[in-house]
């Protein structure tokens, strides 16, 4: 029967340990036992040769004392010693001891049976026992087989495995039975292989903070981009929402913020190198796991470009001696339509009264009758042609009212928005025999944006072969990984058009034109039929639209490795990468920006126009690429070092070169038939048609090529004493092209130290009581230097060219850099503390750890005696400190059929700028967005405010303060210019940081048959931001829709107890922007941001050839995802969702999955 | 056993690894950015001095502090603190706020400047760039000098030739390196320092204008410069001097009767008479120099006044916004631009002289360059000579004239610091809101050295200028 054929199920991964690495086992004993109990003697074992035994206790508690006295001797000589007259007896698999009972002991009737993993993959070292008799315990076999022995006619067998699900099944005796467990979720366990990029580590030998996403994880989402599928499942790890650009934001931050200015992100690492591509380009499906490294002992491997993190993905390979499988997934995943309204605004009779109130001031004179010919919204017109007397006053109303009943949303909602559609296709090849393995893979996505006609299609094809030649000794491998994508992005939404009465199209789907540049009678008239249509209409715009982005990317990587002398390797790696993209954007005479440029540069002479941007269409293309080379040589070691010890090092050498070019080009009067252009004058002035003044055609052909460069040099170990100690390693030291060669020659090296403790393998703590109910319990602790990288410094004198020649067509240049002779990389000084433990069959465990993060050389701005010629220094001149909990505790239990497991995550993080030397002028620098200045004493992002004494009561202006001191607000004030300007910044409130302190998540998962349910609620604690109201400025010109706050506004003496909206201003000009930005920064307006959200929910069925011996295919799984649920307690009452505060929520979404393995 | 080939092996990797080490340093050499420049080429150091938004701005304190115009009361209240306290002559110009761009910007200059001359000292030049490398470095020369010259017109006091060893002039930085500490300088260190870089940039700077790129010197944009210099410190023989030699090279005046001058826009920015192009700030990012732009920036009534009504220069200086003679505007510059022109032309130069041969007792020919000017100034036909018979007189036409021709050129300041030191007691008034406000000499006398900015005192701890 095919189910008991043999096979060899380990993973490549562990047959590469077990013989290279950690499982090392010493080839000679030295040992002599006295009547010691059998246990002893295994534990005296363990700690002289560091293998591992199947803690089977139940079995070994029966074994009778030993007596023996060996020298030189082998592991197996030793072995024949303890087990000879035993009850039991043993087998070496994989360098561990697994316990047997004894072929005579099992004459007794039992159950025979076979356990399997989810794809039916044999799983030895499984404990099985009856329930309640310890006494039965058996260990499965290589090929997942057991057999056990009961009394019991239909006993309830339970199934352990430290990386599975326990379960519990009841049988009938003499019963031959298949049994197939479930990985366990974000395993704490021992046996966890983990993958630094450099090497695979085993977790029992870690030192430092390492966070694994196994397959099952990483697929319990879905979608295309597979760092998306990080969020909220691994504690420190922070999505960030309402990034603010300009501030040198990051989506991804791993354990809090620990730069200012250099590189944001965490490094991202495809199979052994950074990656240099777009991780879109990678298919999740493609992805065996996930590692996360998070503190100096994990990371500082990777050395300056390790400071924010390290994400290492492994992508999927074929296993030993298996036989072709193929697996097939397929995904459907659709989402609404995002909520139009759910961001505030004016309602269309509020705004057009508003109008009337401008209009009635004479606010659209100059735009109206002004030599630019601004644009005024259609009431705006009304009202002129009433007061013109061009249409009959009762038109003009009856036309006002009409406008108001309508609202632009609906149109929007109808021609700009769809459900988005998510397709996603994966199959993929995979098997082994003795000396290969391959892997093939092909996918293909296609998502359906809820932006109409945004759509993106990706194509991913993956080649993985490896090979062991001259008889093992030389392990070869090819991956070959190409992916092809297009991106259409024709919908860039509406701009400039803002009064929430605009009509995108008319009751046939026609386009409708909206204010917007000109006004409508200037258009009308101007140029007297010589000029194109100078109308905007979105909707027109969205269907004229032309902008894909085509991109293609392959990545090969060859690796060899070769065992030179017992346990010492050699590596070679090399990885090539290359990407390019081409986005051509055609812009044709249809589109406003063609029509309006042509226009402008019309000149009309005597009745004839002579166009200076010629008729056709305008085509700008820019294309990017990227040649990656990364090239590693590295030796591994794996020892015994004195009696007791194992050692394990790794050293080598890296080089990486990544070279990349951008360039931009524009055609004019192209043709996109013959892909041809026409040539214009770039260089001379030329009358605005609609204005007069002088301009050039704008000239954007660019042109840029970068490199960035590394040398490095590095070596890790690992050495274990006693099976119970660890002290760990790593130095690495750094040289790039960033900062020139003569300041590498100063590069100080980064590295880590670390320790760790298996409390609970120390013979007193197994004495204990407390070994009873907590048998695993290791502490560890980590300090070290992680570094980063910041590509805009340089040692020397740097000058940029200016992107505009200057006043007399000369090619100019500006210095960006003074010499900074002492530049060197930012160090992160990195100490964390952390305990590991685990209940009784892993019942219940978790991980707590603490850190302390300092970014010392931060890159930050100095101020300097402007008589340098400078006015500021960019150097290493700040510091940061960060430090934080993270906390993961998973719990599991089963319910007669019922299995349930939980996992919670916390993580408490703060960043606090210690160090930084420049000071803003003015109180308002530190209030406006978009901009870093940071505070000494706070956090990088941090919202502060200006105190608030209430509205007037005689005018309804805002009233702030001005000149406090220390507890003593100050002297009330509406001069909102000497506030905003004030230097004092004791006029500054902080009220928080604009990223959580607090977040994680709780997850739970029940499976009962086939069926499994998981869900996982977020929470994001202890931060604050901004909430908009009405900013009456903005309002008044026009580049806002306004905000309902309007209509809580102060109107009469009095309504100051009840709002805190300020009047409405007289229309001036800008005089009202210190107003308006008071209110804005005003404390008022600064929300909490705390919330709890149902982030999903996961259903999944899966059927097996197993259970339905007919079924066609091996195993299937169905599988359902709702995303994105919806928030469960949120602290504001703004009805805010703080992860949205400037664009509506992402909406839900939904997925229906199918997954076939043949 | 198998020992010697894993020692082969590991020899092996060390030769590899020697040869990596070998060739590491060009492989860490490459540029981060083809944007990136070092400057160490002649072309790069050329685009550095092309760049007219550092290279080509001239501080403005001194216009603002000048008589030429007024504010309207509304228009001063929301001007930046270090502009509104200039316009009333303030004792604290800054109220303890540093980045004062009219210091900050000349010495950005002086810096670039000083980079050039750094960069070119590594580069040796063949014969086929010789001449290249010579302009590069005569107009470097040129940049710091005038860079200098205009700090000292602002933060120093006006020269006195009897107390220059003791007086302090201003920092002078010769070297790009920011860690080189600021000290001041004696009056007479820091002129000399200026007349040598002009004496050097005029024996490396080519002769002729170079018309199409007016940003850049020539020689004789160095002798004009030269004349400028020794007017302001009184040297009234040298500046006639070079006043003359220029004007031999160069006579070039423009005709105000052609017809763009009555446009919106009547100054080109390269007309022959322009010798250097360079002008005020761009208002914004805390430059100074907001208020000359602004509608309630208003041209003085005297000053208006003191044209002729065939004067063609009131038309093309000045826009009339509303039917008063306190209604006028500043409308257009030799610079090309609203940005007022602060540069070298060739009408200064006639002014220099004529002044220069009237202070000499040189009547005629004083007479003559002004009447040289003012043809071109009037309507065709129209001007008739001013009937002078001595020098007194013709100094004093001059001056008058001088100030009509050269309003918001950056000069009047400096005149007035020159003019009032020999006993012409020029008293400027304010008047904001119902308040006066008099800026009086001799008894004011301190306040026409503006103080140095507070974040340069800060730092360096150099001398501060009594007020």
């Amino acid at each position: 029967m095919g189910l008991l054929k043999p096979a060899i199920p380990f993973l490549l991964i562990c047959l590469t340990l077990s013989r290279y690495g950690i499982c090392q086992t010493p080839t000679r004993i030295t040992l002599t036992e006295v009547d010691a109990p059998f246990s002893k003697v295994m534990d005296d074992l363990e700690e002289k040769t560091g293998v591992t035994y199947l803690g089977m206790t139940s079995l070994t508690q029966l074994g009778h004392p030993v007596s023996f006295s060996v020298k030189d001797a082998t592991l197996k000589e030793v072995l024949d010693l303890c087990f000879k007259g035993q009850p039991f007896t043993y087998k070496l698999v994989d360098g561990a001891i697994t316990i047997l009972p004894l072929e005579a002991a099992a004459n007794r009737t039992g159950i025979r049976g076979r356990v399997c993993d989810v794809n039916n993959g044999p799983l030895s070292r499984v404990t099985v026992q009856v329930k309640g008799d310890p006494a039965t315990a058996v260990a499965t076999d290589d090929n997942g087989e057991f057999r056990i022995n009961t009394h019991d006619e239909e006993p309830i067998l339970i199934f352990t495995s430290v990386n599975y699900e326990t379960q519990e099944i009841r049988e009938k005796r003499g019963k031959e039975m298949f049994v197939q467990l479930k990985e366990r979720v974000n395993e704490l366990s021992d046996v966890v292989v983990l993958n630094t990029g450099f090497q695979q580590v085993h977790r029992r030998t870690v030192t430092g903070s390492f966070d694994d996403i196994n397959n099952e994880l990483l697929n319990r989402r879905v979608g295309p981009n597979v760092l998306d599928r990080l969020d909220g499942v691994s504690s420190g790890v922070l999505f960030n929402t309402n990034i603010v650009s300009g501030t040198n934001p990051s989506t991804i931050t791993i354990r809090g913020r620990s730069t200012i200015f250099s590189n944001p992100n965490p490094l991202v690492v495809v199979d052994n190198f950074p990656y240099s591509g777009d991780i879109n380009n990678i298919n999740p499906d493609d992805v065996e796991n996930i590692t996360i490294l998070k503190d100096a002992s994990s990371a500082s491997i990777w050395g300056a470009l390790s400071g924010n993190g390290v994400i290492v993905i492994t992508t999927k390979k074929g296993k030993l001696n298996q036989k072709p499988r193929l697996i097939f997934n397929t995904s459907q995943t659709v989402g609404g339509k995002p909520d139009l309204y759910y961001l505030p605004i004016l309602s269309s009779s509020d705004y057009i009264n508003v109008e009337e109130y401008l209009f009635g001031k004479g606010y659209y004179t100059s735009n109206y009758f002004g030599p630019l010919h601004l644009a005024v919204t259609p009431v705006v017109n009304l009202l002129y042609q009433d007061s013109l007397g061009q249409i009959a006053p009762t038109q003009a109303q009856a036309e006002i009212n009409a406008l108001r009943t309508q609202d632009y949303r609906p149109g929007l909602g109808k021609y700009f928005y769809r459900p988005s559609l998510n397709s996603q296709f994966s199959l993929n090849l995979s098997g082994g025999s003795d000396h290969s393995l391959y892997f093939l893979s092909a996918g293909y996505d296609r998502d359906l944006s809820t932006l109409t006609r945004n759509e993106y299609d990706r194509v991913t094809i993956n080649g993985n072969n490896t090979y062991f030649l001259l008889n093992d000794r030389l392990e070869l491998n090819t991956d070959l990984a190409f992916t092809g994508s297009t991106t259409v992005n024709d919908n860039q939404g509406i701009t400039g058009v803002t009064y929430p009465y605009a009509q995108v199209a008319d009751a046939h789907g026609n386009p409708l034109a909206a204010a917007y540049g000109l006004n409508e009678p200037y258009i009308d008239s101007a140029g007297g039929g010589l000029l194109l249509d100078w109308h905007y209409r979105p909707l027109q715009e969205l269907r004229n639209a032309d902008n894909p982005t085509r991109l293609t990317d392959y990545r090969i990587n060859f690796t060899a490795r070769y065992t030179l002398w017992k346990d010492l390797d050699i590596r070679a790696y090399y990885q090539y990468g290359r990407g390019s993209s081409d986005n051509p954007n055609y812009m044709s005479q249809q589109t406003y920006y063609t029509r309006n440029l042509t226009n402008e540069f019309t000149q009309i002479i005597d009745g004839v126009a002579s166009y200076v941007v010629p008729l056709g269409g305008i085509l700008v293309e820019n294309t990017a690429s990227y040649t990656a080379n990364n090239v590693r040589l590295q030796v591994n070691y794996a020892d015994t070092l004195g009696r007791k010890g194992l050692l394990n090092v790794i050293g080598g050498a890296e080089v990486r070169d990544i070279e990349g070019e951008n360039s931009s080009m524009q055609l004019f009067g192209y043709d996109p038939t013959q892909e041809i252009g026409v040539p214009v004058d770039y260089a001379n002035f030329y009358p605005q048609y609609s204005n007069g003044s002088l301009a050039k055609i704008p000239y954007n052909d660019t042109k840029l090529s970068t490199s960035e460069r590394y040398l490095s040099y590095y070596a890790s170990g690992v050495y274990t004493y006693l099976a119970r100690y660890m002290l760990s390693g790593t130095v690495r030291r750094d040289e790039s092209n960033l900062f020139g060669v003569h300041e590498n020659q100063k590069g100080v090296p980064l590295g880590a130290l670390g320790l760790s403790w298996h409390l609970s393998k120390e013979p007193f703590y197994e004495r204990s009581g407390t070994a009873k109910w907590l048998p695993f319990l290791k502490l560890r602790i980590t300090d070290g230097y992680n570094g980063n990288v910041d590509r805009s410094v340089s040692a020397y004198t740097t000058a940029n060219v200016n992107p505009v020649t200057n006043n007399f067509g000369s090619i100019d240049a500006s210095i960006i850099n003074p010499p900074n002779a002492d530049l060197r990389w930012e160090k992160i000084h990195v100490l964390n503390f952390g305990v590991d433990f685990s209940t009784h069959n892993d019942r219940f465990g978790g991980t707590v750890e603490y850190y302390v993060k300092t970014g010392l050389d931060l890159i930050g701005e100095s101020p300097v005696d402007p008589t340098i010629g400078v006015q500021s220094f960019t150097g290493n001149t700040a510091n940061i400190r960060d430090h934080g909990v993270d906390l993961t505790f998973h719990a599991s239990h089963t319910f007669g059929a019922f299995r349930w497991n939980s996992i919670l995550l916390f993580t408490y993080v703060r960043d606090k700028i210690t160090k930084y030397d420049q000071m803003q002028a003015a109180v308002d620098d530190y209030l406006t967005t978009g901009t870093i200045n940071p505070l000494v004493g706070h956090p990088l992002y941090s919202v502060y405010a200006l105190r608030w004494e209430g509205l007037d009561h005689v005018t309804g202006d805002p009233k702030g303060y001005l000149n406090g001191t220390g507890q003593m607000p100050g002297q009330v004030t509406e001069n909102y210019n000497a506030i905003l300007s004030s230097p004092d910044l004791s006029n500054l409130i902080y009220k928080g940081s604009l990223s959580p302190s607090y977040f994680g998540g709780w997850r739970n998962s029940v499976f009962w048959r086939q069926w499994g349910l998981s869900c996982n609620i977020v929470y994001k604690l202890g931060y604050v931001f901004r909430r908009p109201s009405i900013f009456y400025t903005y309002l008044f010109n026009g580049t806002s829709p306004g905000h309902p706050d309007y209509d809580r506004r102060w109107q009469n003496a009095g309504d100051e107890v009840h709002t805190n909206v300020p009047s409405q201003p007289i229309p001036n000009g800008s005089s009202n922007l210190p107003r308006d930005n008071f209110y804005e920064f005003s404390e008022v307006l600064v929300e909490n941001g705390d919330l709890v959200r149902l982030q999903d929910v996961q259903l999944t069925y899966d059927v097996s050839r197993v259970e339905y011996p007919k079924l066609p295919l091996q195993q299937l799984r169905v599988y359902l995802y709702a995303n994105n649920l919806g928030i469960l307690w949120k602290a504001n009452h703004a009805g805010i969702d703080p992860d949205f505060v400037g664009t509506p929520p992402t909406p839900r979404s939904l997925a229906l999955g199918l997954k076939a393995s043949f | 056993m198998k020992l010697p080939s894993f020692i082969r092996t590991l020899i092996l990797l060390l030769v590899a690894g020697l040869a990596v080490v070998g060739c590491r340093k060009a492989f860490l050499a490459q540029k981060p950015s083809s944007d990136l420049l070092v400057p160490n080429s002649l072309n790069v150091l050329q685009e550095l001095l092309d760049n007219t938004q550092v290279m080509n701005i001239s501080p403005a304190l001194g216009e603002v502090s000048a008589d030429n115009y007024f504010l309207l009361y509304t228009t001063w209240a929301a001007l930046d603190t270090k502009e509104s306290n200039a316009y009333i002559w303030a004792p604290d110009l800054y109220d303890g706020q540093g980045l004062v761009s009219d210091w900050d910007i000349p010495y950005q200059q002086v810096f670039y400047a000083n980079t050039v001359l750094q960069g070119l000292a590594g580069i040796q030049p063949d014969s086929t760039d010789q001449a290249e490398w010579n302009m590069l470095e005569g107009w470097a020369l040129f940049s710091r000098a005038f860079a200098f010259y205009n700090i000292t017109q602002l933060f120093a006091e006006p020269y006195d030739s009897a107390t220059t060893a003791t007086d302090p002039g201003i920092p002078i930085r010769l070297t790009a390196d920011i860690n080189e500490k600021t000290t001041r300088a004696t009056m007479q260190a820091s002129y000399a320092q200026i007349l040598s870089d002009l004496s050097m940039a005029e024996g490396l700077l080519p002769a002729a204008i170079p018309v199409n790129n007016l940003n850049r010197p020539s020689k004789l944009a160095v002798q004009a410069l030269f004349a400028r210099i020794y007017l302001s410190v009184g040297d009234y023989t040298d500046a006639g001097k070079y006043a003359d030699t220029v004007l031999a090279a160069d006579p070039a005046l423009m005709d105000y009767n052609s017809p763009e001058i009555s446009g919106v826009l009547p100054f080109l920015k390269n007309m022959p008479e322009i010798i250097y192009q360079s002008n005020f700030p761009q208002p914004g990012n805390g430059n100074i120099l907001e208020g000359l732009i602004y509608p309630g920036c208003r041209v003085d009534s005297n000053l208006i006044a003191s044209y002729d009504s065939n004067d063609l220069r009131r038309s093309a200086y000045y826009f009339q916004e509303g039917k008063t003679i306190d209604s006028f505007t500043i409308k257009g510059s030799y610079s090309g631009t609203i940005f007022p022109f602060s540069g070298l032309a060739t009408d200064e130069l006639y002014l220099i002289r004529a002044e220069c041969y009237a202070r000499a007792g040189n009547t005629g020919n004083a007479i003559n360059d002004l009447n040289s000017l003012l043809m071109h100034r009037w309507k065709t036909g129209t001007f008739t000579g001013y009937p002078i018979n001595n020098a007194p007189e013709a100094l004093d036409t001059i001056l008058v004239e001088r100030r009509k021709e050269l309003a918001f050129r950056g000069l009047r300041w400096s005149d007035l610091r020159r003019l009032n030191r020999e006993g012409r007691d020029i008293t400027l008034t304010r008047n904001l809101n119902g308040q006066t406000y008099s800026l009086l000499f001799p008894s004011d006398s301190s306040l026409y050295t503006l103080p140095i900015p507070p974040d340069v005192i800060q730092f360096s701890h150099i001398q501060q200028n009594p007020r």
